[in-house]
């Protein structure tokens, strides 16, 4: 862990390229559980709870969703790879922003992500709970 | 605290090959199955879940369909919530009621029944009771399943879809009825069987998406409700109780409202029944909650379940684990209903002995 200039906290999660374009995994991130995501290059990371009734959201698959053609009418598959539905209702978010495709007021907690010297570090602000003890 | 609906599946149905007749092993073993080698003989409903419709978190690490392994159903269900006890319903056997062969439908449901008890029943977990499906389609049948293993201490209700040929109050299913009372068991409708053999369970015919067809299947437990109560299922059997698993809760009050106002002026239809149809629902009717209703505002919920007695007519079910799972800890409940909601229904329905050290002197 490093502290930054402004004291948030950056946790190393793993190397650069154990997560390849459209992985999805689950690291500990002192004490809390935390999803990582590679859409197309850039990676996300969001806790793992959901925020409808908190079940295990990066457990969940990622996937697309769809938007209307002109018509209006013909479903049309779109932002593969960036919507994660919870593993338990199967609510859409997208990870990129963490907001709810149902109703974007309703979010799941996200983290920023650095990529330091081919390492994944997860971003936590400095007034965030210790969630594990041995930290 | 009791999960009244908790899906324990086989990983392939070849599991259940031992238990089957020669004819009927060989049907399944060498004959047409709808989804491969593994798949359960069933005709599936025309609309397809988009996503599958199991909880994508409960899929086994080594294998096989969700609710097919006991480690992993603790790890996520029993001992998480520390449930007392959960009432299994099986997942793929009611389908049996979609077949059009009713002698193999019923072959199927026997052998299913063996199969949980070997399976589940003798696992040795005393938290585990089962339903006894039977293939209502083969009336017969199912009254000899019934009679057969109702003794079983580890059954606790006749369990059927609730997608039907027709209502379950028509004197077509008597002699299920007549084997359930006799036995001491009540009669389950789980939601299912909505294709092949039944009809259809839309009244206004095919919705087009799964959700809108899922939102609508409280049709059938519309339909069972107002059956079992205008044929005097009741009156006949006075001991029975009818138990509606995942048909939904807040429309039951508007059609007791309906039936009642009906009765009153057109009793002379039924002149079997004596009380009003919502005074029968209230004894002898009972709900499980999921997929509870979950509007905005709570007081609208709440309305309706004070309007049919929910306090003592609601079975609280997770339904795990399927895709519209509810947990224990997430159901909004009016205040002061959750001994009984959460267990002493059950309890009492069910008639599950309370274990030593649980909490005592609930009122009722």
């Amino acid at each position: 862990m490093s502290v930054g200039a402004s004291g948030e906290r950056r946790v190393r999660v793993c190397a650069a390229r154990e997560l390849e374009p459209g992985a999805q995994r689950i690291v500990s991130v002192r004490g809390r559980e935390v999803g990582l995501f590679n859409v197309a290059g850039d990676l996300y990371a969001l806790h793992d709870r959901c925020p409808h009734r908190g079940g295990s959201l990066c457990r969940g698959p990622l996937t697309g969703t769809t938007t209307t053609d002109e018509d209006g009418r013909t479903p049309v598959y779109d932002r593969a790879g960036r919507i994660l539905r919870c593993s338990w209702h199967g609510w859409e978010f997208d990870v990129t922003t963490g907001r709810a495709l149902v109703d974007p007021r309703i979010r799941a907690r996200t983290y920023p992500v650095e990529v330091v010297d081919g390492d994944v570090y997860v971003v936590l602000r400095r007034d965030e709970p210790r969630l594990d003890p041995d930290a | 605290m009791i999960d009244c609906d908790v899906h324990n599946s086989w990983a392939s149905a070849r599991e259940l090959l031992p238990y089957l007749d020669p004819y009927s092993r060989d049907c399944l073993e060498r004959g047409e199955l709808p989804g491969g080698r593994d798949s359960f003989p069933h005709a599936h409903r025309p609309w397809l879940h988009p996503e599958g419709f199991e909880r994508t978190d409960a899929v086994p690490p080594g294998g096989g369909p969700p609710g097919s392994d006991y480690g992993l159903m603790c790890e996520q269900l029993l001992d998480r919530y520390d449930l007392e006890y959960a009432i299994l319903t099986g997942d793929e056997a009611i389908e049996v009621s979609t077949l059009a062969n009713a002698a193999f439908a019923s072959a199927l449901a026997r052998a299913s029944n063996s199969w949980t008890i070997d399976r589940w029943l003798s696992l040795g977990d005393d938290r585990l009771r089962a339903s006894l499906v039977v293939a209502p389609q083969d009336p017969a049948g199912a009254a000899a399943e019934i009679r057969r293993l109702g003794d079983h201490p580890g059954f606790v209700q006749v369990l059927v879809s609730s997608g039907a040929q027709r209502p379950y109050g028509d004197p077509f299913y008597w002699p299920i009825w007549d084997a359930a009372a006799e036995v001491g068991l009540p009669v389950a409708a789980h939601l299912g069987g909505q294709g092949g053999l039944n009809a259809h369970p839309h009244g206004c015919g095919p919705p087009t998406f799964f959700y809108e067809a899922h939102a609508l299947l409280c049709e059938t437990g519309m339909g069972h409700v107002a059956s079992v109560i205008c044929h005097g299922i009741f009156e006949r059997w006075p001991s029975m109780r009818f138990v509606l698993i995942e048909c939904g809760v807040a429309w039951l009050p508007a059609l007791l409202w309906r039936l009642d106002a009906d009765y009153k002026a057109l009793r002379k239809e039924t002149p079997w029944l004596r009380r009003l149809p919502s005074e029968y629902a209230r004894d002898h009717i009972r709900l499980s909650t999921q997929p509870l209703e979950d509007p905005p505002d709570r007081a609208h919920l709440h309305a309706a379940l004070e309007a049919i007695d929910g306090r003592h007519t609601l079975l609280y079910a997770s339904d795990y684990p399927h895709w519209d799972f509810d947990a224990p800890d997430t159901l909004k409940l009016p205040a002061g209903w959750q001994e009984r909601v959460m267990g002493e229904n059950a309890r009492d329905l069910y008639g599950l002995t309370r274990r030593a050290g649980d909490a005592v002197a609930v009122p009722a």
